[in-house]
């Protein structure tokens, strides 16, 4: 299954790896390459979704992702109202319960999928956060910006109280810097390790000297920020927060950093991508940090419909339990769901470390893989610990699918043309579709 | 499918054919067996008649979001075609056939092993063998698909089966059914009087029937001694004893279930009252019992519960804290992380005092808890979240020797709290002193200065927290308002008997009005909830919570005792409902 890095760093070329994706009498456009992209750019597809891209073709059904058609907006205002809601008067598991109810609902799976993924790159933990409000607009403002300009997302990011809060970065007193911050920045968020010294991060902490979380609100006091010179990447000048941040997101290992990172969560996670391939990307992303474009050009492109990226990511235990609820057309309690991704791993908002989720291989071990089995199987059989709205045999018949529930499972989770086949019943059907290794994998 | 389903089972619950016996028919327990562990008996199904026929019932019913829902499903629209062809075949309309039918009970019995049996009694006898021709007839016409129907002679009756998962029988007007084939044929043969021992000759049964009432509506029997093999049953008796506050609460309910060997249950209606009386044989008495902090001595009880304005609800029980504590190792062994928080927490408010022998001793076993609906000041506002005051009010022994000591202890605890709260860059309690009457309290509050809209306040702005201590009691509350109103309440308890309530533990009472009220005002969060952890829609979360609402609003008002009278334990549940009134726009 994992690919030769080095085979693979000789086979890809660049300049054919990201141009459009144009598929022929040699690459043809197959139910299985539809789906495969609604998993990467979404939480996997619904059973008229992969009829839709089947007869539309991969270019205009990456249009329809990137760019939804629709209301929107009034989607968004209610969630949003939803969300808010959900802070009053209680802890920070409504705003992670309705924001699961958002991935499964939203007309615009691309936006949350992204927004996931800046949670686990900037990786905030409501556990550090008095508010849940204070938690709810740290995801709004990484949903406002995921598919937008890095450089603004990270200069807000900088100065977003939950995420100061998590790095114990809300006293930074030109006496006393702290360099949470500074090391966060620059070892996570930026440049990467490798590309910076201890000497680094202290003359950054120096910069962001004179912030404030007061109140579990930003506060920048002028007095307490230290003007002296400071050297930073190779940079000299009496920096302030946003020059430090500004000096961070315009060196030239950043946008390498990101490229990667984005690479690891769309395309694949098999092997480390050679230098060279990601190259064409990160000049591009490094001239605007446009993610919106970044994220366009990964899925138009022939890599990502390629057997480089087809089934070489491991579902995040998010990614496996809405890829069924969207699947299956049907909503989810969400709360205890939540729960239970929790005991899987991936407990949003309290991410396990300062990098978020190493994810890949770690979703996966002997008893995770028995849970992560009976969470599917328990969705897809409609249980009612999860709300028991989902209904597969029903929604078979909705759809006017002629063959069995099995057949039914296979073509809507698993869409490979030569796959295993699955019993008739339903039950049976599920629990031999979780057990199949591809069924774990997006 | 409806359709199928109540012909097969549904429609034979309720006919059969077979010879009549001549004799009179004994009572209905006299045929079920003896293994039966639990049954459940509509004594008086006149009472639910009477209910149909009831227009304001009707119309309440039918008002129902949850019915109008159910009125637009297909099974709804099945119902009603096959209750219509049944109306015309019989010649009977549907409410009276069914009293016709079931108007002399209905009895339900669970074995050990899943075996349910449950026996009708038919007013009209006919009827019964005319519907089960009826049914027979429409079943052979679907026996190629339902799996046949087959009859065969059992001693007094013809057994019959539709579809081979369900057994019946017809005994003169009763109609036996039964999920069991062996289960239905133990029933015949103690109609024959060949059987083994009916559930009448049990002496449990016997002792459960004299303690329910005689004008019950429902009746409920359970033979715990094979229910708690069951270990769901075993495991939630034994919960209380890993749980502090559970054992605090329920001690005594969990000590007597555990030395019971029978649980009667008896639901009466009188008007708009209903009275649910749960009887148990056991009891968590004598001075050895774990449980004897939580039962009064013989002629004592519980002191009455304290009414303040906007009282949503009240519990008052007899708790003797001293001695609860000394019994924790026994109560509840396992020493949780929470158990070992809360004693460094006390070790730190109480400092250099004995928990169990200094702190708690100094209490005296009158425990009463309130909660009222908050009234906010003007001045500071109104938070957006709203949360009802509560309060708790412990007796003292002696309030000169131990007040400063729970005063201090107070103190500290607020002082930690704003402590913690600082090091988050967060605002903290102002603490000051005030007096109600002639008693001086000390309460805390967050200043609201500075803010602009007092009309959308931070959730933190319904806490005040207070202690007073007017007369010989400690008075803990979450507000100003509600401790005040308590200091009152007190003033007027300590002037009139307030004589203890003899013969009860704990005595809780719930205004249903101001609960509703209550629903109410925080409809959208439950609502919101509901979506989350049901996975409802918006539309089904708002029906379903309407369905809870109204429920609500139907009861007046509801109060729960616990006793001991020397032979067992018995909690008595009372509830006064209100005339049932079809609200405007359903139940919203």
């Amino acid at each position: 299954m994992v690919l030769n890095t080095q085979q693979t760093r000789r086979r890809v070329d660049p300049g054919w790896a990201w141009e459009p994706y144009d598929p022929g009498a040699q690459r043809r456009w197959s139910l299985a390459q539809a789906g495969h992209l609604y998993r990467r750019a979404g939480f996997g597809a619904t059973w008229s979704e992969l009829q839709r891209a089947l007869e539309e073709g991969p270019q205009r059904s990456v249009d329809r992702l990137v760019r939804p058609p629709g209301d929107l907006a009034a989607f968004g205002r209610r969630a949003d109202e939803d969300e808010v809601a959900a802070t009053r008067g209680g802890p920070s598991d409504g705003v992670r319960d309705w924001w699961l109810r958002r991935m499964i609902e939203t007309p615009f799976p691309l936006l949350e999928k992204l927004t996931l993924f800046w949670h686990g790159h900037f990786a905030a933990d409501a556990s550090r956060v008095q508010e849940a409000r204070t938690v709810q607009r740290h995801v709004a403002l990484l949903r406002r910006h995921a598919l937008g300009s890095f450089g603004t997302l990270l200069d807000e990011a900088s100065r977003d109280p939950a995420l100061l809060l998590t790095l114990g970065a809300a006293e930074n007193r030109r006496a006393l810097p702290q360099d949470g911050l500074a090391r966060a920045l620059l070892g996570s968020y930026t440049v990467g390790s490798g590309h910076f010294g201890e000497e680094d991060v202290r003359e950054a902490a120096r910069a962001f000297t004179g912030i404030f979380v007061r109140r579990e609100e930003f506060r920048f006091v002028p007095r307490e920020h230290d003007e002296g010179t400071k050297r930073i990447l190779g940079k000299t000048g009496p920096f302030t927060p946003e020059e430090a941040v500004s000096i961070a997101l315009e060196h030239h290992a950043t946008p390498q950093n990101l490229v990667r990172a984005l690479y690891r969560f769309l395309v694949s996670e098999a092997e480390d991508p050679a230098p060279e391939l990601l190259a064409p990307l990160a000049t591009s992303f490094a001239e605007d940090h446009d993610t919106h474009k970044l994220v366009e050009t990964m899925l138009r492109s022939n890599l990502f419909f390629s057997d480089h990226a087809l089934r070489r990511r491991i579902k995040s235990p998010v990614e496996l339990a809405l890829g069924i609820a969207r699947g299956l057309e049907g909503m989810v309690a969400t709360g205890p769901l939540a729960r239970e991704l929790a005991r899987l791993g991936q407990s949003l908002l309290h991410p396990p470390t300062g990098r978020g989720w190493p994810g890949g291989r770690y979703w996966i071990d002997r008893v995770s893989l028995g849970r992560r089995q009976e969470l599917a199987a328990a969705l897809m059989l409609g249980e009612e610990r999860y709300g028991g709205k989902l209904d597969t045999e029903a929604l078979a018949a909705e759809r006017g699918f002629e063959g069995s529930v099995g057949d039914f499972l296979s073509a809507l989770f698993l869409q490979e043309r030569e796959g295993p086949s699955l019993p008739r019943r339903t039950r049976p059907a599920v629990e031999a579709l979780v057990t199949l290794p591809e069924f774990q994998l997006a | 499918m409806l359709r199928r389903l109540a012909l097969s089972l549904g429609l034979t619950a309720l006919t059969a054919a077979g010879p009549l016996l001549a004799q009179r028919t004994p009572p209905v327990e006299h045929w079920i067996p003896d293994e039966a562990v639990l049954t459940v008996e509509l004594a008086r199904p006149q009472v639910v008649f009477d209910l149909l026929r009831d227009e304001a019932v009707l119309e309440f019913i039918t008002g129902l979001p949850a019915w109008e829902e159910w009125t637009r499903s297909k099974d709804f629209g099945e119902l009603r075609n096959l209750v219509r062809y049944l109306e015309t075949m019989l010649e009977v309309d549907w409410r009276t056939g069914l009293e016709r039918l079931t108007g002399g009970g209905l009895t339900l019995a669970a074995g050990p092993q899943g075996e349910v049996l449950l026996i009708v009694e038919a007013r009209d006898e006919e009827l019964l063998a005319h519907l089960h021709e009826f049914a027979v007839d429409i079943a052979r016409s679907q026996a190629g698909r339902a799996g046949g129907v087959t009859s065969e002679r059992r001693g007094p009756a013809e057994v019959w089966s539709f579809n081979g998962k369900e057994a019946h029988a017809i005994v003169g007007n009763r109609f036996l059914v039964s999920n069991r084939r062996g289960a239905l044929d133990a029933a015949l043969e103690l109609v024959e009087g060949t059987g083994k021992g009916s559930l009448a000759t049990t002496a449990s049964y016997r002792e459960a029937r004299e303690a329910a009432r005689a004008d019950a509506v429902v009746r409920f029997y359970a033979d715990l001694v094979a229910l708690k093999e069951n270990p769901k049953l075993a495991s939630a008796l034994s919960g209380a004893r890993s749980n502090p506050m559970a054992a605090l609460l329920f001690a005594d309910l969990t000590e007597a279930l555990r030395g019971s060997s029978f649980l009667s249950a008896t639901l009466a209606v009188e008007g708009p009252k209903l009275t649910l009386c749960v009887d148990v044989d056991g009891q968590a008495a004598g001075a050895e019992s774990a449980a004897a902090f939580a039962v009064p001595a013989a002629g004592a009880g519980p002191l009455p519960n304290l009414d303040v304005p906007g009282r949503i609800g009240a519990a008052t029980f007899h708790r003797d804290l001293h001695r609860f504590y000394a019994a924790k190792d026994e109560l509840f062994p396992e020493r949780s992380s929470s158990l070992i928080f809360f004693e460094n927490m006390m070790g730190i408010f109480f400092t250099g005092r004995d928990l169990t022998d200094e702190v708690f001793a100094a209490t005296r076993p009158d425990v009463r808890l309130l909660v009222a609906e908050q009234r906010y000041d003007a001045e500071i506002g109104t938070p957006e979240v709203q949360i009802p005051a509560f309060a708790a009010v412990i007796g003292l022994r002696d309030v000169a020797a131990d007040g400063e000591v729970f005063e201090e202890a107070w103190q500290k605890a607020l002082g930690l709290f704003n402590f913690t709260r600082g090091q988050k860059a967060l605002p903290g309690l102002i603490i000051r002193s005030a007096t109600r009457g002639d008693t001086d309290y000390t309460v805390a509050y967050f200043s609201a200065r500075g803010i602009e809209d007092r009309t959308k306040l931070h959730e933190r702005y319904n806490f005040r927290p207070t202690l007073a201590m007017p007369g010989d009691f400690l008075v803990l509350s979450s507000s100003e308002g509600l401790a005040r109103d308590l200091i009152d309440a007190l003033g007027r308890e300590r002037a009139g008997s307030g004589a203890p309530l003899a013969g009860v533990g704990g005595v809780l009472e719930i205004d249903g009005g101001r609960l509703a009220a209550i629903l109410e005002e925080n409809l959208d969060s439950l609502v919101r909830s509901n979506m989350v952890n049901e996975g409802n829609t918006r539309e089904a979360a708002q029906a379903e919570i309407g369905v809870l609402l109204t429920i609500a609003r139907l009861v007046d008002s509801v109060s729960l005792s616990v006793g001991t009278d020397g032979t067992g334990t018995r909690a008595l549940l009372e509830a006064q409902l209100n005339p049932p009134t079809r609200t405007p726009g359903g139940s919203r």
